[in-house]
């Protein structure tokens, strides 16, 4: 039972993770993490570089839409612009994939922040709505533009790493794991901020917040800008990834599915994006598991992608209705708990 | 070079465009009730509609129940599924953020799409024809008649709806409730029933909707895009103005005709969208919806 | 105090469950050594169901038939799919999946995308031959998908096969596209353009319909006034497709219509009512109810009294050719790799496959150029053929 947490300086009060349990439990995860790969088959690999992407994402959404209170359907298109530049810059250029990752989050960056720009005219569902519009604009410069390769999309080369290919999953954990941890790391430092404590008072009331003193449309771009960069640099991996970018590849639908995620995961926490991208990726494969298991499997099989549909659809009328605050509240409770234990409350 | 224009191509073109703005209207039309009474964003209407089709075909092809009676019943049915809705998710979340309830609308949707493709399967289908087949000539110009048919329809319902709303209690009553609510329930009017109410009309008027569209287009699981391409109408209208739904339908319909005709199937959702990002800068709350003003 | 025995045991037991569970999938071979696998991402269910559960019953059919004649000496296949609702990430990690389990040589894939993606890995594992639903043009180029193939003509060779049966019936006539705003859309219509002005044919329009439109009403007034003498349809399964007919016909429109393979199944064409009699298309396969002499074809109909769509065909015809060249290949001593059944499967010449397609087949590239043209008769309901088979 922890009884009280004494800090005695500005710095301690703002640290990230302030106590020793939490500090032994983040070593434990981070050699979890980097013996998973050499435990773990292809399959499961796999999932977790997918995984590992949407969390990139989601977080990105996260600081638009949880933090900032800015609702974003264009998550996807944004991704896509960045998983375009990198496909092209890696075709036709042939650069490092460092560069072709930065510069892949900065046209994702710049293509938020003129999506941002109305964002001082119109708030709320007007913007989200705006941000469909954005996302269809883009889908119809990928389908259509001869130099993103059309309907046909580009086939991207692998990253290449002091000449070796990053060609497997295995491979990829590699570069795909550390790029999320530090955009996460990026993330939750960006709270600690004056910056980010700007993006909560604008979500909380954007009037009072200009009225403080905060230039309203400055932060908006910002915030526009920085969720996009994150999209961007996922994107990017994405292309790594699956090495083949499509117009299709990046539908309103996964807009959908962060936001999704974001809700399912709670929205104003780095905890609840992670948890959030986590859950909504593994959902599909453990109905999957449920489904082998189950005596009837073969003929379940058939239900199985509309199952998939209602069960998404179910997670996040269910969630806003009886959860409002995601997995992380529900995280929170359980932690309370044994923080609190043997004493209730 | 004008001498040469084909004014009788774009008169057609324009025509049909007309036309096929007033199905837009319709399906507009129910997603304004729902914005005027409750202020919730339903951006699950194309599915409503899909669920409308598919009612429809269930009892007319599956069943082969005669029109009279097949029709009505799909309404009916759809308008059921508006109350269930209206009571489980709607009612729950008053008070929340209006992106919380259309968060639920978007989860709604995905939701009707799985529970259609587990039902009927996600397989394209077509609706038993049950409109008059004779073209519809205006002079030289050809309109299909479906189409036709389905704008007088759509017609035809707003102007109802618009009478309604002028004359009869209960019409009053969602005006009322509309404006505001704490006032509305001070002059005694039954609030919950109201946005009940709001519901079941909508969710009516959207399987009217989905059965014509269905009839022209055939039904599928994926029926529901047609709900995007409403929400710009209803931008361009005015969330809650009936006859915003009347005229947005109708300059949407004839701008995705035009570029369609002019610059190429690939042009229409694109010049919707334009149209959407441009009204969305210069007018944000449509042609004629109402104005809304922040206070601190 | 009570300790509830929650403590350092069970999270142990707990953390060792979990690990084992993490790598059980390696330790798990689900196979007897001796069989040959055909793993599949097959679309049970989404958009491409009705496809998908044909391949499925198709495949699984010839499977049974052959493990039932002995298998491939002596050797039995194993079939095992997975359902991927027609999207590229859920085939991916069927793949995946299906390929950590099993020792797999022959894949079937379930869309463009799917076999776009996963090519390096095909290229990277090297033991694979794979074929798929998909008819694209760009798949067929031996080059760069060096171990997969079509089962069927890709997407331009069946717009060849309409345009020369054109050529032929009515010389010098116009043709017209009509085409879905997709990769599935768009694939065949400049080529197809080109080898239509080689035939000496006119393409007065093209005209592209975006995804999920509903009202075509303008697309059918462009249509009317290029008044062409065919129509051929391409990238749709049913819809828009007989609502242009209608309302063409309607218009006073002579134009005799076409469309591509996914359109032509026997169930679907039926589908689009009265105004559709006299649609035609391309159809490499023989259709279920096909009355002229077809041994295999007989033999599904002992199997399977009711119809059964193109779709099953397809998948029982990819099935033999994965087999024939597994069969090849150990014939002629060699491991199966990638390549070794690649080779295999071109060393297929004038190979009869017992009456699906009606000509004896040679595979020489990526796919089998070879159609014919059917014609919808909607009072008998069937697919009644229009032409001889057609060699490109």
């Amino acid at each position: 039972m922890r009884i009280g947490t004494l800090k005695e300086t500005y710095i301690a009060d703002a640290a990230l993770f302030d106590s020793r349990t939490q500090k032994v439990w983040l070593a434990v995860g981070a050699a979890l993490l980097v013996l998973f790969p050499f435990m773990a088959s292809d399959y499961w690999l796999y999932l977790a570089c997918l995984v590992s992407i949407n969390v990139a994402s989601a977080t990105g959404l996260n600081i638009l839409t949880g933090y900032t209170g800015l609702v974003s359907l264009g998550q996807a298109a944004f991704m896509g612009l960045g998983a375009y530049t990198v496909a092209v810059l890696e075709t036709k250029v042939g650069t490092p994939f460092v560069l072709n990752l930065l510069t892949g989050g900065f046209v994702a960056m710049l293509g938020g922040i003129v999506v941002g720009i109305p964002s001082l005219r119109v708030k709320g569902l007007y913007l989200a709505i705006a941000t469909i519009a954005a996302s269809f604009i883009a889908h119809f410069i990928f389908a259509n533009w001869k130099f993103t390769g059309g309907t046909g999309g580009l086939s991207v080369p692998p990253a290449k790493l002091f000449g070796m290919a990053l060609d497997t999953s295995f491979r990829l954990y590699w570069l795909i794991v550390p790029v999320t941890l530090l955009m996460l790391l990026g993330a939750a430092n960006l709270f600690r901020t004056r910056v980010g404590r700007a993006f909560i008072a604008i979500r909380d009331r954007d009037i009072s917040a200009e009225v403080l003193g905060i230039p309203l449309l400055r932060y908006k771009l910002l915030s526009f800008g920085l969720s996009s960069f994150y999209a961007g640099v996922a994107g990017g991996l994405w292309a790594y990834f699956f090495r083949v970018v499509t117009p299709e590849s990046f539908p309103l639908l996964m807009s959908i599915f962060f936001l999704a995620a974001i809700i399912v995961g709670g929205m104003g926490s780095i905890l609840g994006g992670i948890l959030g991208a986590v859950f909504m990726t593994m959902v599909p494969e453990l109905l999957k598991l449920v489904v082998d298991l189950m005596p009837g499997g073969s003929e379940l099989t058939v239900f199985l992608s509309p199952v998939r549909t209602v069960i998404f659809g179910l997670l996040i009328i269910g969630f806003l209705v009886f959860e409002p605050h995601g997995l992380a509240e529900v995280w929170r409770r359980v932690r309370r708990f044994f923080h609190l234990w043997p004493f209730r409350n | 070079m004008t001498g040469n224009f084909d004014w009788a191509y774009l008169f057609e073109i324009s025509l049909t465009g007309i036309a096929g703005g007033g199905l837009y209207a319709l399906a507009a039309l129910a997603f304004v009730m729902v914005y005027k009474a409750t202020r919730v964003v339903n951006i699950a209407i194309g599915e409503l509609l899909m669920v409308g089709a598919y009612l429809f075909f269930t009892f007319a092809s599956m069943f082969a129940l005669p029109l009279w009676l097949a029709i009505p019943a799909a309404v009916l049915g759809t308008g059921l599924l508006g109350a269930v809705i209206e009571r489980t998710m709607i009612r729950p979340l008053l008070g929340e953020p209006p992106i919380s309830v259309f968060m639920v609308t978007v989860g709604l949707a995905s939701v009707l799409v799985g529970l259609v493709e587990m039902i009927w399967t996600a397989d394209q289908r077509r609706l038993p024809d049950f409109m008059p087949t004779q073209p519809i000539m205006v002079g030289d110009a050809f309109l299909a008649p479906k189409v036709f048919w389905g704008a007088l329809i759509a017609v035809v319902f707003i102007a109802a709806v618009l009478v309604v709303f002028r004359f009869w209690r209960g019409g009053v009553a969602l005006r009322a409730t509309a404006s505001d609510q704490a006032a509305a329930y001070s002059v005694g009017i039954n609030v919950p029933r109201v946005f009940s109410l709001a519901w079941v009309a909508s969710a009516m008027l959207a399987a009217i909707s989905g059965i014509i569209v269905g009839s022209i287009g055939g039904i599928s699981s994926s029926m529901g895009v047609f709900g995007l391409s409403v929400l710009v109408v209803v931008i361009v209208g005015g969330l809650d103005s009936v006859l915003g739904a009347l005229v947005g339908g109708i300059l949407i319909g004839l701008i995705e005709a035009l570029a369609g005709a002019y610059l190429g199937g690939e042009y229409k959702l694109l010049a919707t969208f334009i149209v959407l990002v441009a009204v969305l800068l210069v007018r944000p709350y449509g042609l004629f919806g109402t104005h809304e003003i922040e206070r601190l | 105090m009570h300790q509830t025995p929650t403590s350092p045991r069970r999270r142990t037991l707990l953390a060792a469950a979990g690990a084992a569970a993490l790598t059980s999938p390696l330790s798990v071979l689900a196979q007897g050594a001796e069989e040959i696998v055909i793993g599949g991402s097959i679309p049970l269910t989404g958009v491409f169901a009705f496809a998908g559960v044909g391949i499925n019953a198709g495949m699984g059919d010839y499977v049974k038939m052959l493990n039932d004649a002995g298998g491939i000496k002596g050797r039995k296949v194993k079939y095992v799919p997975e359902d991927t609702g027609y999207k590229v990430d859920v085939s991916v990690a069927a793949f995946k999946k299906i390929t950590s389990q099993n020792k797999v040589n022959l894949y079937y894939g379930d869309s463009t995308g799917f076999s776009k993606t996963i090519n390096p890995e095909l290229d990277r594992n090297g033991n694979i031959l794979m074929a798929g639903a998909s008819f694209a043009t760009e798949l067929n180029d031996p080059k760069k998908y060096p171990n997969q193939f079509l089962v069927g003509p890709d997407y331009t060779e069946m717009f060849g096969i309409l345009l020369k049966h054109i050529a032929k019936e009515k010389p010098g006539a116009k043709v017209a596209f009509v085409y879905s705003d997709s990769e599935f859309g768009r694939d065949p219509i400049e080529s197809s353009e080109a080898m239509a002005k080689q035939l000496g044919l006119s393409v007065p329009i093209k005209i592209m319909t975006p995804a999920g439109s509903v009202d075509v009403s303008t697309e059918v007034i462009k249509l009317r006034r290029a008044a062409p003498d065919y129509t051929i349809f391409h990238g749709y399964i049913l819809a828009p497709i007989p609502e242009f007919i209608t309302q063409g016909k309607q218009q006073g429109m002579t134009s005799k219509w076409m469309g591509t393979f996914w359109t032509m199944d026997s169930s679907t064409v039926m589908k689009m009512g009265e105004a559709a009699d006299g649609f035609m298309g391309v159809m490499p396969y023989r259709y279920y109810y096909d009355t002229e002499k077809a041994p295999m074809l007989e033999k599904i109909r002992a199997l399977r009294p009711e119809y059964q769509s193109t779709a099953y065909i397809q998948g029982f015809l990819a099935a033999m050719l994965f087999t024939e060249s597994a069969k090849r290949c150990l014939d002629a001593g060699k491991p199966l790799t990638g390549p070794n059944l690649k080779a295999a499967l071109n060393s297929i010449k004038d190979f009869d496959t017992g009456g699906l397609i009606g000509v004896p087949i040679t595979i020489s590239g990526n796919s089998i150029p070879v159609g014919r043209v059917y014609r919808a008769d909607m009072k008998a309901q069937k697919m009644v053929a229009a032409s001889d088979w057609i060699k490109l």
